[in-house]
């Protein structure tokens, strides 16, 4: 019998690591590309009430997640208009769409705020009380398994395939793809696209599953901790999961530590994630004295020079 | 397919931005009239009413100048930043951590003379912007961490503090329904200049002033932009990159944490989570709309300073006060769509 604070601490740990995790992926799909889009916090804010609302209004939760990664994608979509085709500057058409995304979430949502979901994503296997770690990953919802596949299929398309090395060369160096004859226009604009439909799902997974309701702003900053977590991960997608993983178990770990003894206050522990993610980047890059393994091209339009 | 080749243009219309941002602001404005459309509610109505609600009259005027004096002080402060190539999106938590400043001062020192105390408060605000963005400029120039990451994760750590503190240490036991500190004396309020409007304001049209000085005339700009721009450039130039970089960090923060001094002192005149409602990434918009340029953020942050007023104030018709928000973000979208076609041109492939 393992005990059951450690099981709920890994249950707590798995979730919130998934939910960081999959806008991460997007992320660094969309960034091995060359674009920068600062507009996670947005989309997953996007998918999260798109997800949502169609789940109350229809009470069918995989339309729900379909409507949620769309919305994300489309909404994305602006993002590589703006910086793909118009080739204006990424960081802030990126910034914008963070506010651009919460400002709509909450236009959409306010009539949904405190709405309850008569059906949530449940796991696959519903187990009542998981009672060792097996169970505990068995009791995981579609999702995250999802999260599992995603990381095995991108990291090994990225690595051991012709495609993989074509999609990355248009990050490293956009001339060389270009003159390669890979249209950079187009991988960048669905690699853009991609990038919020991970978002979008990241959103469902928050309004359906993590925290199920609908509030302003309760996205919290999970955007700008998953952008983070790109660099952590090297731009690597495995080691981006043992990022989210750590990530997941230190948002799961600080509200429980006053059950393992610890007086702390709840007030400070709430900031803790985010003081957390800024000493680990300061750490992670001190320790790799600056080369954080990005991708070349990252941030610059691509124009082609007329002949 | 590619009958037409894009080319970029040689010459850019000097007031290529102000254009921008004009066309930017009328699509905008469509956008907004759309969604108010689909909600059943006049555009006409609605947007004369914001008209006449945040500039028709002197006490409107006023309010809507206050409103504007944070974007503007904050705008500044990201507008010298991006000098040296580098962004500010921590100016949220550098107005929150402005008032904190001036809190903490305010009930540790008292001065007999109001008119130093309220400078002393100012400075202070100052500092507390400075401070605030310190450990992103550290981590910046001495190991090269990304100041977008850490200066946007500072925002959620200093309101975090601001929850703990009007929740713990200054909490105010009167205010019983709304976490806050407790009110600061009357002898510290700004003075308003007339109607509602505070000497806020007259400090930030000084600033503005400051600011263009600063970025565009003194030798410090001019190291600045050097700086930000290529690493060879600077070493042949014997400029110290990095130290401009921080010092312009600091200043940024500076501005921001005025912001929410002048915040503090003029409007709520304590502190707690309504010392700023997002004018920190407002500012964000509005620098980045006019090109970086002080002038320009004066002049946009005066017009959404309004438009904040306008936006709330239709709350009583039954419309969301985020059409506001949605009309200043797609006023930079749409700038940005028509800056396209003033820096590239589409030409027939055939004549080229």
């Amino acid at each position: 019998m393992v005990d059951i604070q450690f099981l709920g601490l890994l249950n707590a740990t798995l979730q919130a690591a998934t939910l960081l995790f999959i806008a991460s992926l997007g992320e660094l799909i969309t960034e091995k590309s060359g674009i920068l889009n600062l507009g996670v916090e947005g989309m997953i804010s996007i998918g999260a009430v798109a997800g949502f609302m169609t789940a109350v209004n229809t009470n069918n939760i995989f339309l729900a997640i379909v409507v949620g990664i769309l919305s994300s994608s489309i909404f994305a979509s602006i993002h590589a208009i703006v910086t793909v085709i118009l080739k204006q500057d990424q960081t802030v058409s990126g910034l914008i769409l963070t506010i651009l995304g919460l400002a709509v979430s909450s236009l959409l949502g306010k009539n949904y705020v405190d709405r309850k979901l008569e059906t949530k994503l449940e796991s696959i296997f519903s187990i009542e009380n998981p009672s060792n770690v097996l169970e505990v990953f068995l009791n995981q919802n579609i999702i995250f398994y999802l999260a599992i596949i995603f990381t095995i299929t991108i990291s090994y398309i990225l690595k051991n395939t012709m495609f993989g090395t074509r999609f990355q060369a248009v990050g490293e160096d956009l001339k060389a793809a270009d003159s390669m004859g890979l249209n950079v226009t187009k991988t960048q604009f669905i690699a853009t696209c991609i990038g919020g439909a991970f978002a979008g799902l990241s959103g469902v997974y928050l309004t359906l599953s993590y925290v199920p309701y609908w509030t302003d702003n309760m996205t919290a900053g999970r955007g700008w901790i998953a952008l983070a977590l790109v660099i952590f991960g090297g731009w690597k997608p495995y080691r981006t999961a043992l990022g989210a993983l750590l990530f997941g178990f230190l948002e799961a770990l600080v509200p429980r530590l006053q059950t393992y003894g610890f007086e702390l206050n709840p007030y400070i522990v709430k900031i803790a994630p985010y003081v957390i993610t800024i000493l680990v980047l300061v750490l992670l890059t001190i320790y790799k004295g600056g080369k954080t393994g990005a991708p070349k091209n990252i941030g610059i339009s691509f124009f082609r020079e007329n002949r | 397919m590619n009958k037409y080749t894009l080319s970029k243009r040689q010459v850019v219309n000097e007031l290529s931005t102000f254009y921008s941002f004009l066309a930017g602001f009328l699509i905008a404005l469509i956008i907004g009239s759309v969604i108010l459309l689909i909600q059943d509610k006049s555009p006409i109505d609605t947007f004369s009413l914001m008209f006449k609600l945040s500039i028709g009259s002197v006490n409107s005027l006023s309010s809507s100048l206050n409103k504007a004096t944070p974007l503007i002080l904050a705008g500044l402060g990201i507008a010298i930043i991006n000098t040296v190539k580098l962004w500010n999106i921590g100016a949220e938590g550098q107005i929150f951590m402005g008032a904190i400043g001036v809190n903490l001062i305010y009930i540790n020192f008292q001065l007999t003379s109001s008119t130093s105390f309220i400078f002393l408060l100012l400075v202070s605000a100052f500092v507390g912007g400075a401070v605030c963005i310190l450990i992103p400029a550290v981590a910046k120039v001495l190991f090269g961490v990304n100041e977008i990451i850490t200066t946007l994760l500072t925002n959620y750590i200093v309101i975090g503090l601001t929850i703990y503190l009007v929740n713990g240490p200054w909490k105010d036991p009167g205010s019983l329904n709304f976490p806050a500190a407790a009110y600061v004396g009357k002898e510290v309020y700004l003075p308003t200049i007339f109607g509602k409007l505070s000497y806020g304001f007259l400090i930030c049209i000084l600033f503005t002033a400051f600011a263009h000085y600063l970025k565009n005339s003194s030798v410090f700009g001019y190291e600045m932009r050097i700086a930000g721009g290529s690493e060879m450039t600077a070493i042949y130039a014997g400029i110290n990159a990095k130290q401009k970089a921080f010092f312009a960090m600091l200043i940024g923060g500076g501005f921001a944490g005025l912001a929410g001094g002048i915040e503090l002192l003029s409007q709520t005149h304590r502190v707690s989570t309504g010392i700023s409602q997002g004018f920190g990434y407002t500012a964000i918009i509005v620098a980045a709309i006019t090109g970086m340029r002080p002038i320009g953020i004066f002049l946009v942050g005066s017009l959404f300073g309004a438009l904040s007023i306008g936006g709330s104030v239709i709350q009583t018709i039954g419309v969301s006060t985020y059409i506001a928000d949605i009309i200043q973000v797609s006023t930079l979208f749409g700038a940005l769509v028509i800056q396209f076609f003033f820096n590239y041109q589409l030409k027939r492939a055939d004549d080229g």
